[in-house]
């Protein structure tokens, strides 16, 4: 941040200040006295991250049950405190295990004012990555990695280490059967017209890794993307294997990634991390299989009943199946009974969210199962307000599929002393916001 | 730092929750300082862990101070951070205390290990105290010549600390150039970022008093300096990345080729997956390219995909900040993202501060090609749930609607819109199809048609009602029943609370009057009446204008009123190109995000280090920057101005009658009335208006200028002025006054009370500030939340011996009560400009109750 953060705080729901650290002094401390009065106790809250109070910037995130709140005095790099937090709330969930709330705050107050110092000195952000920071903050207490007393932690180079050169990973680590995890979690986003168009569509990807491998490993992974099959054609002078190629719209990498070697024989290389972390994101907006098509007709009889029809029609493969499928069906507020028929799966009217939540645990690939509701409404004075029919909802996962058609081609390790590995490759799809208007 | 105040929920019982356990800290603390035994250290941890506890949830452990320094004597790293942490905690307020850790602090400095050598530097120059900087500079020397990389990262930041409490010892050790060396040597990035950190802020700071220290600062963007730092960016971390992205952004390359150079470097950094790294290169490229047309553009398609990737994945809040740089550049550029409208497009359950940028983003990119598109999906969103962005989607319809040449279908929706039969819908609606009209008046059959069918009754909000009005006035002649719509409001004047509606109405009637006589004469009457006795003065006025127009000559009038008209061609940008520049520049910061300029809401010159005492914390000294008016009320602002420009100024053109001569009235009949009217109401008008001038001219130059609150004077007759002259330009800058306030012994302090109108109005200081400047009394410093505000002002007296007055003043909005206390110079005048003080306070509806000289 070219302007530095001068304070950082935790706050409860209800505004109760957690723990706090105050990086600099050009801030009052009563700031955040400020914050819960003219943003946490007014309609303000959740209207803009970013926010304005007497001359200082407030950016503030909501966490489980946790604000964390920046306060700089300057014209700070907005983007850099979101993602100072979110890395930092990363790092606490490390090593709280897990779970990042007000009960984990609580119970780690020395933990995370050893951390809060680490990570940010005087507003300037240092070292985030937790690889690196367990290595002399542990749960346990705090050892020092330079410290000479402790033969079994031969830990030469730590020095290099703390301060960030090889930033994410250390030498000397030894695994007995060495593993690599790879998944690929596509999120699919899509907004169709009641007419059935498709307004908006793409996927946001993933591939997340979980290494566990000894020594310093260098890997090198292949998908079936365009450009990296064209490029590896030309390179071997041979036509590629026909199959399908997908055109990944843009890319971007963990940190790990050698991207001066991506950039010229596009191949993703890198020395990973130990443990989990996400390698790349990627964006598809062409040719994407959606898994699902929603078919709504809603009719509206007279001014006290609603006609629903719903077929949800699965379009993957037969022997596939998706899992925790809930289509979300909204109906008017003023709904007085309701009763249906499905041919899956079981529904129940929310009266909260004005929906008929229809849950199908197992969905298999190419069948169609229908809902077919009515609604009576109570009438009421205001009779002429039409109902705005907010859109239908969906969410599900659909294991060993991908909307994109992504595959990963070969996943190679290759270490100095020459150890077997076994790689597992998982894909799966979610329902990013999967909405059909009606 | 100030310790959080006392929040826990229900102390568990491991807690200590009070005095008692306090004490029972401290002797528990005793008895172990000064054991040897094995395990000491383990029950040490416990104990030290309670003490950090209490503190964090606001209990005051401070009278621990001396035991915990001498339990610090310990070799145990845990013990030691947890110690640091308690020194810094409370170190600000004992700074005797303090005094006692330094020993054992800078014997940390000097430990084997490099750990606790960087620890303790870092607790040592977090002290922050101004009587312990002689010991700092010794362990800081030595810390960035250490040869451990990690106490010299903490040593770099150190430097920087010192210069914030002590500048001069900072500068006199040569410390800057220090960290230069380093940051050009170091083997560790991450001790030349915190150098890069450091440097930048030192030597901003600086170069207003040095020549040197600008230079220097300029160095820091020479070739040798921005070459070595990208030729090593790879190392950095990606936080420092964001650092040295943003130096090479102002860096000015020589030649074309050496753009090229940096930008292949650097196009990697694109396919970062840290956010804050794409958009500060992001930054670099477009800044780089400013002057190459050509290789500028390429830039913004290269860039527009990781951009969108980016808003797509992360939280709400960072697909916020990047959706306002997208914006920015959307706003920059429409044309190159017209095909990629459809990652505009809301979703359901988006935050309306992201749905509200992307609208904006719409209606920019809307071309010939995709406006039937985006219409339709805009028209989605008026169905919206959340009211906010249906009237903002409506108001994007209308705007594309004024910036495409083929309206044809989006007027038919438009007009759709007003048989949704939703108030909100409707009033937005009338508002979109008055402007349309004023650019397109072919379209006024169709519109006048639709709009003809709406019930007044319906239409609630001002804007609507004021255009709904406009219309039945200006197409009196294609509607039907004009007149008597009109005439039906006429009757509801009273409960009619918008003056600007009361205006057009106004307006309205007259012209239809010039269109429809027989059938307006009646209601003209009945409005100039209501208009003569209407508390408004803008009001009041124009009927009287109106009036007297008409009874001058009524061809004039009508020419005044009814003149042909020009269709708008431009509505005025909101928003100047300078702005926009000037945002730009600033990209990848808050004023992106803010939609000004980082001038407009950080005004260094205001804000700093001037504090009179720890209550006042959150002070904010001298004015605000009148500029702090939202976009938003900028647009409604020059809306109604347009809306002015086609009505009333051609009107106010026609010639005036001074009013001098009454000739009989024109009109019989229902004109009887409105001289009857009108004598009754013109002493009203001299009683109301005239004293106010001749009393308190101040508030009535105020008042003209919009900025003064609408307070009557006060009930009691004001003060005569005092024979009391102030200097009306005094000088005295915060730290003199503090000096002055501290040795001034003669003071005067009184209570008094203000009235609801006067608190309403201090609800926003600047008023009150403006209005005192206006009696040559100025503020130094103001500050504090709602209810409670605090003042300091200043006023100098204008003959010799010159002197000088202060003033601090309290004022509590909820309970009305004001505190006041004035110091003066010369205490033979303090009583004068008492006076004074209080004359101009009466404004608000000031009181004294009682005072007393000390």
């Amino acid at each position: 941040m070219p302007v530095s953060a001068s304070a950082i705080y935790f706050l409860n729901l209800r505004g109760d200040v957690l723990i706090n650290r105050l990086y600099r002094d050009d801030v009052g401390g009563n700031m955040v006295d400020a914050f819960r009065m003219h943003i946490m106790q007014t309609k303000e809250l959740g209207t803009c991250p970013v926010r304005q109070i007497g001359g200082c910037s407030f950016f503030y995130m909501r966490i489980s049950n946790v604000y964390v709140v920046i306060v700089v005095s300057g014209n700070a790099n907005v983007a850099c405190a979101f993602k100072f937090v979110v890395e930092a709330v990363n790092l606490f969930k490390s090593y709280f295990g897990g779970a990042f709330d007000e009960d984990a705050i609580r119970n780690n107050f020395v933990l995370i004012y050893e951390l809060l110092d680490e990570i940010m000195d005087f507003g300037y952000p240092q070292n985030l990555s937790p690889e690196i920071l367990k290595l002399y903050i542990t749960q346990e207490g705090v050892r020092s990695p330079f410290s000479s007393k402790s033969a079994d932690r031969p830990v030469p180079n730590a020095t290099l280490q703390v301060t960030g050169a090889v930033g994410w990973r250390r030498e000397g680590l030894v695994y007995k059967k060495n593993e690599v995890f790879l998944d690929i979690v596509e999120s699919v986003n899509l907004l169709m017209s009641s007419k059935g168009v498709v307004l908006r569509c793409d996927v946001t990807g993933k591939v997340l890794m979980k290494c566990f491998l000894s020594g310093m490993p260098d890997l090198k992974l292949g998908l079936n993307d365009k450009i990296g099959l064209e490029k590896e054609s030309e390179l071997k002078s041979r036509p590629s294997k026909s199959g399908k190629t997908i055109e990944l719209d843009d890319v971007t990498f963990h940190q790990c990634v050698n991207l001066t070697r991506f950039n010229s024989e596009k191949t993703v290389s890198f020395v990973p991390p130990d443990g989990e972390f996400e390698l790349m994101k990627y964006r598809i907006t062409e040719g994407v299989n959606l898994p699902f098509r929603v078919l709504p007709t809603i009719k509206e009889l007279g001014r006290t009943r609603v006609e629903v029809n719903v077929k949800v029609k699965s379009v993957f493969g037969a022997k596939m199946f998706a899992l925790g499928v809930v289509i979300k069906i909204p109906v008017p507020k003023q709904t007085a009974k309701t009763s249906f028929q499905v041919t899956a799966g079981r529904a129940k009217y929310n009266a909260a969210i004005d929906c008929l939540v229809w849950k199908i645990r197992k969905f298999p690939g190419q069948t169609e199962p229908t809902m077919s509701a009515e609604i009576e409404l109570i009438s009421t004075i205001a009779e002429k307000k039409s109902w705005t029919r907010p859109p239908i909802q969906m969410e599900f996962q659909v294991p060993m599929f991908t909307a994109s058609g992504l595959r990963v081609r070969f996943l190679k390790v290759w270490e100095k002393s020459g150890y077997n590995t076994v790689e597992w490759v998982r894909y799966i799809t979610k329902a990013g916001s999967y909405e059909i208007r009606c | 730092m100030a310790p959080p105040v006392h929040t826990q929920r229900s102390p568990s019982p491991s807690q200590p929750s009070g005095k008692g356990e306090v004490s029972d800290l401290k002797m528990q603390l005793r008895q172990l300082a000064g054991s040897r035994a094995p395990g000491t250290d383990d029950s040490k941890r416990e104990l030290f862990k309670k003490v950090i506890l209490s503190m964090t949830i606001g209990i005051d452990v401070s009278s621990l101070f001396s035991e915990m320094v001498m339990c610090s004597a310990t070799s145990d790293i845990v013990l030691k951070k947890m110690c640091y942490l308690y020194v810094g905690n409370y170190a600000k307020g004992n700074p005797e205390l303090a005094l006692l850790t330094i020993n054992f602090l800078q014997k940390d400095c000097r430990d084997q290990d490099p750990m606790i050598r960087g620890l303790a530097l870092r607790c040592l120059c977090s002290l922050r105290l101004a009587n312990l900087v002689e010991y700092l500079v010794g362990p800081l020397g030595s810390g960035l010549k250490d040869n451990n990389s990690y106490v010299r990262m903490v040593a770099a930041i150190g430097v920087l600390k010192l210069y914030h409490i002590s500048a001069a010892t900072c500068v006199d050790a040569d410390f800057p150039s220090m960290l230069k060396t380093l940051m050009l040597n170091d083997p560790d990035a991450q001790v030349v970022a915190n150098c890069l950190s450091a440097l930048q802020e030192i030597w901003s700071l600086e170069a207003g008093t040095s020549e040197e220290a600008s230079r220097e600062r300029e160095a820091l963007l020479s070739k040798p300096v921005i070459y070595y730092l990208l030729n090593r960016i790879k190392e950095f971390s990606e936080w420092a990345q964001c650092l040295v992205l943003d130096l090479v952004a102002k860096y000015i390359p020589s030649d074309s080729n050496e753009i090229f150079d940096i930008m292949n470097l650097l196009e990697d950094r694109l396919q970062h997956a840290n956010g804050a790294v794409v958009l500060a290169t992001i930054k670099g490229f477009l800044h780089l390219t400013l002057s190459m047309t050509d290789v500028h553009q390429q830039v913004y398609e290269r860039i527009k995909a990781p951009l969108l990737t980016l808003v797509s994945s992360g939280s709400q809040e960072q697909s916020y900040a990047l959706l306002s740089h997208l914006h920015l550049l959307v706003m920059r550029a429409p044309m190159l993202f017209s095909l990629d409208y459809k990652h505009f497009y809301c979703q359901y359950n988006e935050p309306s501060y992201v749905k509200k940028l992307k609208l904006e983003m719409l209606t920019a990119v809307a071309n010939e090609s995709n406006t039937y598109e985006i219409v339709t999906e805009l028209c989605e969103y008026a169905a919206n749930v959340d009211v906010p962005i249906a009237r903002e989607s409506i108001r994007a319809v209308g705007k594309i609607a004024l910036q495409q040449y083929d309206v044809n279908a989006i007027v038919d929706r438009l007009l759709q819109f007003l048989e949704m039969e939703k108030d909100y819908v409707t009033a937005e609606t009338l508002v979109l199809v008055k402007d349309l009209l004023r650019k397109y008046p072919q379209w006024s059959h169709d519109c006048i048609a639709v709009v003809g069918n709406i019930s007044s009754k319906n239409v609630q909000e001002p804007k609507a009602k004021a255009a709904l009005i406009w219309m039945l006035g200006e197409y009196s002649q294609d509607m039907l029943d004009a007149p008597y719509i009109l005439e039906s409001l006429i009757d509801n004047w009273d409960d009619e609370h918008s003056a600007e509606v009361r205006l057009h109405l106004l307006t309205a009637i007259l012209k239809c009057f010039f269109k429809r006589p027989p059938e307006t004469q009646k209601a003209l009457g009945a409005v100039l009446a209501a208009g003569l006795a209407d508390s408004h003065q803008d009001v009041h006025d124009r009927a009287l204008f109106y009036y007297r127009l008409l009874q001058y000559n009524v061809s004039v009038a009508e020419r005044v009123v009814n003149p042909p008209k020009q269709a708008v061609s431009v509505f005025p940008d909101t928003q100047s190109s300078e702005i926009r520049d000037r945002i730009f520049d600033e990209f990848n910061s808050l004023s992106v995000i803010y939609q000004k300029p980082s001038y407009m809401f950080t005004d260094k010159e205001h804000r700093g280090s001037f504090e009179f005492s720890e209550d006042l914390g959150s002070l904010s000294v001298g004015v605000e920057s009148a500029d702090n008016i939202s976009p938003a009320q900028r647009v409604e602002a020059s809306d109604n101005d347009l809306l002015l420009s086609t009505s009333e100024e051609e009107e106010s053109r026609g010639p005036s009658n001074n009013g001098s001569a009454y000739s009989a009235p024109i009109y019989d009949g229902s004109s009887i009335s409105v001289v009857a009217s009108q004598t009754q109401s013109e002493p009203t008008f001299q009683n109301r208006a005239f004293p106010a001038y001749a009393l308190q001219s101040n508030l009535a130059i105020d008042d003209l200028l919009g900025l003064g609150p609408q307070v009557a004077p006060a009930p009691a007759p004001a003060p005569s002025p005092p024979p009391l002259n102030l200097n009306a330009r005094p000088v005295l800058d915060p730290s003199t006054f503090q000096r002055k306030w501290r040795q001034v012994s003669a003071s005067l302090s009184q209570e008094g009370v203000i009235t609801s109108e006067g608190t309403a109005a201090l609800m926003t200081p600047q008023v009150l500030l403006r209005h005192m400047q206006g009696h040559s009394i100025h503020c130094i410093a103001s500050g504090g939340q709602p209810p409670n505000f605090k003042f300091f002002f200043y006023a100098q007296k204008a003959e010799e011996p010159v002197a000088f007055y202060l003033v601090e003043c309290l004022i509590n909005t909820s309970s009305a009560k004001a505190q006041i206390e004035i110091k003066a110079e010369d205490q033979s005048t303090i009583h004068a400009f008492s006076v004074v003080f209080q004359s101009a306070l009466s404004t608000f509806g000031y009181q004294n109750l009682g005072e007393s000289l000390v």
